[in-house]
């Protein structure tokens, strides 16, 4: 993993059908920082990482990485970074080791198995996706956290749906990404324990 | 996530969504078998209006198997991962498309002989027809991905997708049916087959520059 990365926004305005989602909004993350963003339902949160990826275009503002404007020419961010959004990107007719083998081609067996003991879904590989519950499909959309080896980390509403332990497990493995040098963006209604982040407000 | 991941992934979930595909072969065969019903069955009406029917029927039937391309993406959120992991949109969108091309070309092939039997298809003329569908139905696909692109994010999207992409299939009908008339009547073809193929090589350089533009005004 690349062991100095640093992400600025600067002056990003957003907007959305007329409404200013936030107006003037700067950040600096570098290596080991964890970022929890705030906000109230509809502040903009998911909007601020859509916009990051290119699927929302910012009114002004600029983001770099290392130094590199990404906003103009996103290739540089998009293959240093890894999303989880609301909609969790598995495929309901794959089973569980299809939706990972998908993302994860190279990946071994053993490396899988590690990691789905680890969220406890270890006994549903050859299952269905549309068949596990709502936390056991979050958990294996999660369990890209503990394959990828990309250093800047997007996650939206990562806990929700999670059971206390999965939440603990989560957020350890958040820390730990951040002590190798990573960097995590996360939003969350839920205050965390485990973890001090910085916290980020956006207000319009 | 690599191509190669993703071709695999996407041969799998054709296969696992093989009904799709089977709905629209079936609205294939059922177009053409109606023709005769309907119209008239007898040889005189039908021989020379064959490579038309099967070129419409497979018009319909790819718009038909197009029309849910990219909608399950669009809901489950992979749609969203592709367009962040950093690969180029243009050569998933191209992948897809041939992999819903081979899909579909590959059953449409083999039903042609059938039907044209069916429908009296002067002798001669099927090694043309298929090779009409061949170089055409590319350019039906690509241009359908457009569409279907476009229209992904709506609920009720199917008509508006026909509405939009069904006035671009027509010279693609059109130099087709034309060519399969001409070689019924020993006329040359060989130009008219040259401008299908124009015409998909056309479609070949649009559609992967369209339909992610498209794509990603739909995933907002």
């Amino acid at each position: 993993m690349q062991s100095n990365i640093s992400l600025t926004i600067s002056d990003l305005w957003i907007e959305r059908g007329d409404r200013d989602l936030c107006k003037g909004f700067s950040l600096t993350a570098t290596s080991g920082d964890i970022i929890h963003i705030l906000g109230d339902n509809g502040a903009g949160k998911s909007s601020l990482f859509k916009t990051l990826f290119g699927l929302v275009s910012p009114v002004e503002g600029e983001v770099q990485l290392n130094g590199e404007d990404v906003l103009s020419y996103r290739d540089p961010l998009l293959k240093q970074s890894l999303y989880i959004s609301h909609a969790l990107g598995l495929k309901s007719v794959f089973t569980v080791l299809e939706n990972i083998r998908w993302y994860f081609p190279k990946v071994s067996e053993a490396d899988i198995a590690r990691v789905l003991s680890l969220l406890k879904i270890e006994g549903y590989l050859d299952v269905p996706i549309k068949a596990l519950s709502a936390g056991q499909t979050r958990r294996v959309a999660l369990a890209r956290l503990w394959l990828s080896d990309l250093p800047v980390w997007f996650l939206d509403e990562p806990f929700s749906a999670l059971d206390m332990v999965s939440i603990q497990l989560l957020e350890g493995r958040i820390r730990e990404h951040a002590e190798q040098g990573g960097i995590v963006f996360f939003t969350s209604h839920q205050p965390v324990t485990l973890l001090s982040p910085r916290r980020v407000e956006l207000t319009a | 996530m690599t191509y190669f991941s993703y071709f695999k992934a996407e041969c799998l979930v054709l296969f696992r969504r093989k009904q799709n595909l089977v709905n629209a072969l079936l609205f294939f065969a059922l177009v053409i078998v109606l023709f005769p019903l309907g119209v008239d069955p007898s040889k005189a009406f039908l021989a020379p209006a064959a490579g038309g029917i099967i070129w419409c029927a497979a018009a319909l039937a790819t718009v038909i198997s197009l029309e849910s391309m990219f909608k399950e993406d669009y809901a489950d959120g992979s749609l969203e991962q592709l367009l962040v992991s950093g690969l180029s949109i243009s050569w998933l969108v191209l992948l897809k498309v041939l992999v819903h091309w081979l899909g579909m070309i590959i059953p449409l092939l083999l039903l042609t002989p059938i039907f044209s039997e069916m429908l009296f298809l002067p002798d001669g003329v099927l090694g043309v027809l298929m090779t009409t569908l061949l170089l055409g139905t590319p350019g039906l696909f690509l241009i359908g991905s457009i569409g279907a692109s476009l229209t992904v994010s709506l609920r009720q999207g199917a008509l508006l997708m026909l509405l939009l992409i069904l006035p671009f299939y027509f010279p693609i009908i059109i130099f087709s049916t034309s060519a399969i008339q001409a070689v019924a009547s020993g006329l040359p073809y060989s130009g008219l087959l040259a401008i299908i193929g124009a015409i998909s090589l056309l479609a070949l350089v649009m559609s992967p520059l369209m339909t992610p533009i498209c794509l990603k005004a739909s995933v907002r």
